[in-house]
Formats: structure tokens, sequence, C-alpha cells
């Protein structure tokens, strides 16, 4: 039987400081793993416990993992400490991937606020190298001051393959899509044509939007973008909850239905407006 | 596979002791304190039949309360697995109906070894019950006094006399080799049996429709003031959490020994306990009460329903003697769907 719960080994390769509390760590498993866009893993430390991280490298490259974490509680304090070369555990990929297929060659825009663009990394890098020149995908990423913006390596490359950026910082995502606002909104279009200039140029109704970052962002962009025309099937964003075993039995991330770490994390706005679940 | 046979009741202890030889025999033991538990059975003679039900459910035999996953050390990990051979003797209807129900919940998708493991080990005899409790409100929901299928043996006490149905291969293996405790059913014995459970049926105190309470559910006739209401009278002790059969949530948990030594294992976890749902920075979705109280009766009332096909609920009646507060299925059941919906 396979042993669902068992990590396998992983060795902490590389260990990067990307802000003061957040690092990106590469890890090496004990043999090669493959994954989606938008899945997690639960990486595991031996007398600490677990958590569910997502993964932020690309896929198709499957001996390396990268993760990207930020010190918040007990097991990423504890992540912090570890100074290569070391042993972890991982267990995964677990969990539902961002629907890349049917986005083919239409507009894309990517919302992300702070962490939530590791996760999208993967989704990011994999629709620039497929992008043909009619198609138009822009970046939201805000965060709340400029230092904590992450990857700019790979911004700037997505962006020299034509992506639109548009960042925010100080109150982050706030001022990129405070619809209600209209002197500075950015989204609704009815604002000053200074401002309007710094529109994504998509077409939102044929567009598909890939929503990333903390719960109190999520649900406001969520409307903010379906208000602009999108269809609310083509909104997509991954939930986060507290999790055990990641396989759904553990009963922690079980809401409204649905297990988050098996039917989820990715929930397209449609399914999470019928389902009534819950974003934080 | 199905079979039905007779057994007279003094041929009962024979039989046990015969099996006990080789596997572990579990069954109602009365405590000092008069408690009724299931435990592992010394003397054959104390077993307790004619009891209210157990109030720890037979779920620990399979779900344990603390069940080591691993020992690890700095170099090593080991699976901790339980492969010990139980019967576990004398477990009612509706006990059988909600294991039944956590084998399909832990052997989808992912497959958990754990249970698995000491479930394909594990035979259960039950007993159609006689006499129910007054809390038990089973016959609304189709999962007792009596089974139809899904059991390994069932027995039905008709006096002086068992009738034994068998209706699993591991339930039939049970018997072969003792045929000459056994003797062909005659009709007599099948209107015993019949009056038997029709005297039962009878007997039941409770008549709760889940059916009605989900309808009302669904139709939005319930609003989150009552749940907030039902929440003023619970003391979040996860009573009813831990003594539900159908209840599966764990924790896991990593304790060590020595340094780089120590064991991860996973304890039973409720989610009435305030800390349920919180996250690493402080982000937490269930964090009133209400919340709480409305997930656990949505997810057995709604959810269970519209992925097994059967309520989460087997009516057992633990919650009803456990609760401090009487904020019990049957309680919250019975108020949704009769009414007295007071909001204040």
């Amino acid at each position: 039987m396979k042993e669902i719960y068992l990590p396998i080994k992983a060795e902490v390769v590389e260990v990067l400081d990307m802000t003061p509390d957040t690092k990106l760590f590469k890890v090496k498993p004990e043999r090669p793993v493959h994954y989606q866009p938008g899945q997690f893993f639960m990486l595991s430390l031996w007398g600490k416990g677990e958590v569910p991280i997502s993964i932020t490298s690309a896929c198709g490259f499957h001996e390396y993992v990268e993760l990207c974490i930020r010190r918040v509680g007990y097991i990423t304090s504890a992540i912090h400490e570890v100074k290569p070369p070391c042993d972890i555990g991982l267990r995964g990929p677990f969990g539902n991937t961002f629907l890349a297929e049917n986005a083919k060659n239409k507009d894309i825009i990517f919302v992300a606020g702070g962490l939530g663009i590791a996760p999208l990394r993967p989704l990011i890098t994999r629709v620039m190298n497929e992008k043909k020149r009619s198609r138009r995908i822009a970046l939201l990423y805000g965060s709340r001051n400029p230092g904590e913006i992450l990857f700019k390596d790979d911004i700037e490359a997505w962006q020299e393959k034509g992506l639109q950026l548009f960042l925010g910082v100080r109150k982050g995502l706030q001022f990129i899509l405070s619809a209600g606002k209209k002197d500075n909104c950015l989204l609704s279009g009815s604002g000053p044509a200074a401002e309007s200039s710094r529109i994504p140029k998509i077409s939102f109704k044929n567009a598909y939007a890939f929503v990333c970052g903390p719960p109190v962002m999520i649900s406001p962009t969520m409307i903010t973008l379906s208000t602009m025309g999108m269809d609310e099937n083509n909104i997509y964003t991954s939930l986060e909850a507290h999790m055990k075993c990641g396989v759904g039995k553990c009963g922690h991330c079980y809401v409204d239905g649905v297990h988050l770490c098996t039917d989820g994390p990715i929930f397209s706005y449609a399914e999470i407006r019928k389902r009534r679940l819950q974003i934080v | 596979m199905k079979k039905n046979l007779i057994m007279d009741k003094n041929y009962l202890s024979y039989w046990l002791r015969q099996i006990r030889k080789t596997m572990s025999l579990i069954a109602p033991m009365r405590l000092k304190n008069a408690d009724i538990v299931f435990k592992q059975v010394d003397n054959i003679h104390e077993i307790e039949l004619d009891c209210p039900a157990s109030l720890p459910s037979p779920k620990e035999f399979l779900l344990p309360q603390k069940e080591y996953m691993f020992r690890f050390s700095k170099n090593s990990v080991d699976v901790l697995k339980d492969c010990t051979k139980r019967l576990i003797f004398g477990v009612r209807s509706c006990d059988i109906s909600a294991i039944d129900l956590m084998d399909r919940f832990f052997g989808e998708k992912f497959v958990d070894e754990y249970y698995m493991s000491r479930r394909e080990n594990t035979v259960f005899i039950s007993i159609v019950c006689n006499n129910p409790d007054p809390t038990c409100f089973c016959i609304g929901l189709g999962t007792g006094p009596f089974l139809k299928s899904n059991f390994d043996i069932q027995l039905t006490d008709l006096g002086d006399r068992y009738l034994v149905e068998t209706g699993s291969k591991q339930g039939a293996d049970l018997i072969r080799g003792y045929s000459h405790l056994f003797s062909r059913p005659k009709k007599s014995d099948y209107d015993d049996q019949y009056e038997v459970i029709l005297s039962s049926q009878s007997k039941f105190e409770k008549r709760i429709s889940l059916e009605n309470t989900r309808q009302k559910i669904l139709n939005e006739k319930i609003n989150d003031l009552f749940w907030d209401w039902i929440a003023r009278r619970c003391f979040e002790c996860g009573g009813c959490v831990y003594a539900c059969p159908v209840c599966t949530c764990f924790n896991v948990v990593d304790r060590m020994e020595q340094e780089g030594d120590g064991y991860r294992f996973r304890i039973w976890d409720a989610c009435m306990f305030k800390g349920f749902t919180r996250m690493a920075g402080n982000v937490w979705p269930a964090e009133k009460k209400g919340s709480r109280i409305k997930q656990r009766y949505f997810h057995k009332l709604l959810y269970y329903p519209d992925h097994f096909g059967r309520f989460g609920c087997v009516g057992c009646g633990r919650c009803t003697i456990t609760c401090p507060g009487h904020v019990d299925m049957a309680t919250i059941a019975h108020r949704i769907d009769v009414g007295d919906r007071r909001r204040r």
C-alpha cells in the first residue's frame, strides 16, 4: 500500500535570503517529483511538524524544487534556522492545479499580493515561454514596501518577453484595485486620463485571471475583476487553510463541503460563489 | 455468503473462548464506576450485553485517540502500524453503520493505510438492540436497531437462542469449524425474529427526521442567528466530537524524546475547538463559535449526504448523553424540524 503520510527525504541545497523574513529554499528530493503550477508540498521537519508550502520553481524541471517561505509560525520559523546541507521531508505534490490549458491563446491577468507571487511564478513562467506576439499578459503585483518585491530578476525577464507590469507598493494592491475611489482607480478605467493609461491593455471579456495573495486581498480583487466584465468562471484563486495531512483525511481544511487540500486549493470565482466558500 | 443459523445461548461463551485463541477479543464491559466501555476481555462471563450503549464508541479500535505513526531518529524513520487481529463483540448496529461510513471515508482517493491495516484485521459481531436507550434515534436513519447488510456477523437475541446472520467473508470464517454449535433456523425462529424487531422498533422514544432538518436548512429557513443562539449553550468541550462514532478529524503532532529521537503521532481533534482552523499569521477562518457549530452540523446534515448518500449521523445518541449544554444532534435537529427557533 502506498504510504501517504510518509515524507520522502529531501536535501536543502541552497538558501537565499529574499527579504528579512522570506527565504527561498532550493531542495533536492530523494527522487524526482512531477508537479503542476498551483500544487503544494507538505514540508516536514521531524520533531517539529508539517506545513503546506506552495511550489515556486518552474514546472518541467523536476530535480530541484524551490520553496519560498515566509517566517510566520512555529514550523516556518524552524525551517528558517536550517543551514544547508540538511535533510528535510517532503510529501506531495498535493492539490489541483491552475488550468493554464484553458487559457491558451487568451489574454491573462495575474494579480499577486506579497508572497502570492510565489505560487504564480511557475505559471507565469510557463505562460511567458509559450507566449505568442498577439497575446497580452499583465501582472499586477502589490507588496507592502518596495523592499518586499520578490523575484525581481524573473519579473525583468518576463517584461522583456512582453509582460505588462503594474507594481503597487505602500498600500499594496489597494492602490491598484480601489474600484470605489475614482481618482486613482486602475482597473475601472473611469479615472483621469493619466491614470487610465495605466489600465492593463487586455480584453477583459475573454481574459483569464489568476489571483493569489493574502485573504484580505482576494475577495475585493475578484469582485473588481468580475465587475470589469470578466467571466466568473475564468477568475481563479488559490485558497489557504490549516492543514495537517494534505490528503483530505485530517479534516482541518474542510469547509463548505470541500477539502481544500484535495478538491482545491485552486477554485474559480464562480465555484467560490456557488459553494459560498469563505475567503477568510 | 449470506447465511442464517441458530445457536443456543449456552454455546456462546464456548464459541467466543475458542475464537479468542486466535485473536484478541474486545467486548462491552462494566467498569467499577458503572460505565460501559469496550475493552479487552479477560473473563468471558464479565461481558455485559443487557446494558446501555457504551459511551466511548468502538471507533477507538480503528482510529485510536492517540496513534503512533512514525518513530524517527537522526538517520532513520520507522513506520509503526498496528496489525493486531481483533474481534469486537457486542457492537450495536449504529456503530457498525458508522464504521461502514468511516471505511468509505478513509478508503476513498488517498487510502489511509493506518486505518485500513486496523480495519482489515478487525471483525465485528453486532447484536440487534432489543432494548434501545431513551437517547437512541437510529430508527429514523435506517442504521438500526438491526442491519440488513454491511455487517460481519449479526446476532438476534430470541430469548434462549441467537439467530446468527453472516454477511461477509470474515464473518463466515468465524463460523467455519464450529458447525456443531449451529443448527438450521426453522420458520418459528424467523417469526420470533420478526417479533423481536417489531417490539424493539416500538420502544424508541425519539422520532427524529434528519431529512426534514436537511430540507429546512437547504431551503434557507435557518439563518446564522440560530447557530449563534446554539453557540451560547456550547461549552466547546469537544465531547460530542470525541463520542461521535462518525467523526474522524485528527491532528498530527511530533514529540521529541531525546536529541533527534521521537515519535510522530496523530490524536483526535475536534472542529469545536477554537484553534482548529487557525493558521500561522493569525488568519482564522472559523473564529466564531457559531460558525464552528454550523460547520459541524452542515457537514453531517448536508455534505455527508451529498458525498456518501447517507447522513453523517447514525443516531447513537452519544452526543445527547455527553453534551453538558444540551445542544446535541437530536436537540438541534428537533429544533430545526419542529420549530422553537427562538432567536434570543
